[in-house]
């Protein structure tokens, strides 16, 4: 009605009639933007919780927990945050599809994932793999944190370092670590 | 009737649309509203979604007063999971012990520090805020060795970050 009233207005009074739309989209804005992912800057979708009170897209959570697995925490205030600290929020009306059929799989409310997670093969999605074995019954999360040489933790003065070492070697190579860990245990068991 | 792998690249493609939303949702709110000191060419911002230029002023009051700067933005397709590729271009390159001459910045918040809920706007805050606590213009001591030796691109160095005020 308010928009109707506005479009009949003079072309004279046009602009004023455009600055307090634009008022209002913003406005209506403010209240949207409570429950934006603050990953992906959109209304959360698959929405999880953090301890810390933020909130995010599953998707989008799970996919920065993937991109720094060895140092996971929340995007908006650094906290600790990992896949089974954070509570899934089901609004009225939302999906009630089983979170777990979904790519990547959402962590259920205050109890862990069953271990058939990893029957649904998650090949091809970025890292899935890794974090099917990380909830297993065995603790391999343990070694994923234990092997963390990658990780550049070292802050202070000094100069600034030119070695123009690449991240992602350094993923591998922890990657690598990880592997020889689990077919060293794998080699004891049968041994 | 769905296997996994079409699921998979199915996921894979809505994340990449999700990436791309929050680049166009992010340019529109800049342009609409900049941070301070920070001068945008709506024009030149369309162009490509994987590049971005903008000016920067130096603040007043500060040792940058009355200098005008190109800040460089390069997005990888992993953004926001992964930081912007930032970089002062063009002959003003800011005389900050944090800035070497070819522009590459040391700034935590560009590699170790980066998270997904960081933006243009809070790099662009950040790296005014770096420019305008800055009391003495020099290069960083490392400067000619650096800009012999590094990488184009900065995102490849291994940066010690200071812990110092500047
Ligand atoms: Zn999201
Ligand atoms: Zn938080």
């Amino acid at each position: 009605m308010a928009v109707d009233e506005e479009s009949d207005t003079s072309p004279r009074n046009s602009t004023g009639g455009e600055n307090t739309e634009n008022k209002r989209n913003e406005g209506r804005g403010e209240e949207e933007r409570a429950f934006e992912c603050n990953i992906c800057l959109d209304t959360a979708k698959d929405a999880v919780i953090s301890m810390c009170g933020h909130l995010f897209c599953w998707p989008c959570l799970h996919q920065w927990l993937e991109t720094r697995p060895n140092r996971q925490s929340c995007p908006v205030c650094k906290a600790a945050i990992s896949r089974d600290k954070v509570i899934p929020l089901y609004g009225r009306g939302g999906s009630k599809e089983d979170p777990r059929e979904k790519l990547p799989p959402r962590p259920q409310g205050q109890r862990t994932e069953p271990e058939n997670t990893g029957a649904f093969s998650n090949f091809g999605f970025d890292g899935g793999f890794q974090m099917s074995f990380g909830i297993g019954a065995f603790p391999f999360g343990l070694f994923a944190s234990t092997f963390n040489f990658g990780d550049p933790v070292i802050r202070g003065h000094g100069a600034h370092g030119t070695n123009p070492a690449n991240l992602e070697d350094e993923r591998f190579l922890s990657q690598l670590f990880l592997w020889v860990a689990i077919l060293f245990i794998f080699w004891l068991l049968v041994a | 009737m769905y296997s996994p792998r079409s699921e998979a690249s199915l996921a894979q493609s809505c994340t990449l649309q999700r990436q791309e939303k929050r680049l166009q949702k992010e340019l529109v709110a800049l342009i609409k509203e900049p941070p301070p000191g920070v001068v945008i060419d709506g024009e030149s911002v369309g162009q490509s979604l994987d590049l971005l230029v903008l000016s920067i002023n130096g603040a007043q009051g500060t040792i940058y007063e009355g200098e005008q700067f190109q800040l460089q933005f390069r997005f990888g397709p992993k953004y926001p999971f992964d930081s912007p590729e930032v970089v002062f271009i063009g002959t003003e390159i800011p005389v900050h012990p944090h800035v070497y001459s070819n522009g590459h910045i040391c700034l935590s918040i560009l590699t170790d520090d980066w998270s997904p809920a960081l933006s243009i706007f809070s790099v662009c805050v950040s790296i005014i805020s770096m420019l305008s606590s800055c009391k003495e213009k020099k290069r960083p001591p490392d400067d000619s060795m650096y800009v012999k030796t590094c990488s184009k691109n900065p995102k490849k160095t291994k940066w010690w970050y200071h812990d110092e005020e500047v």
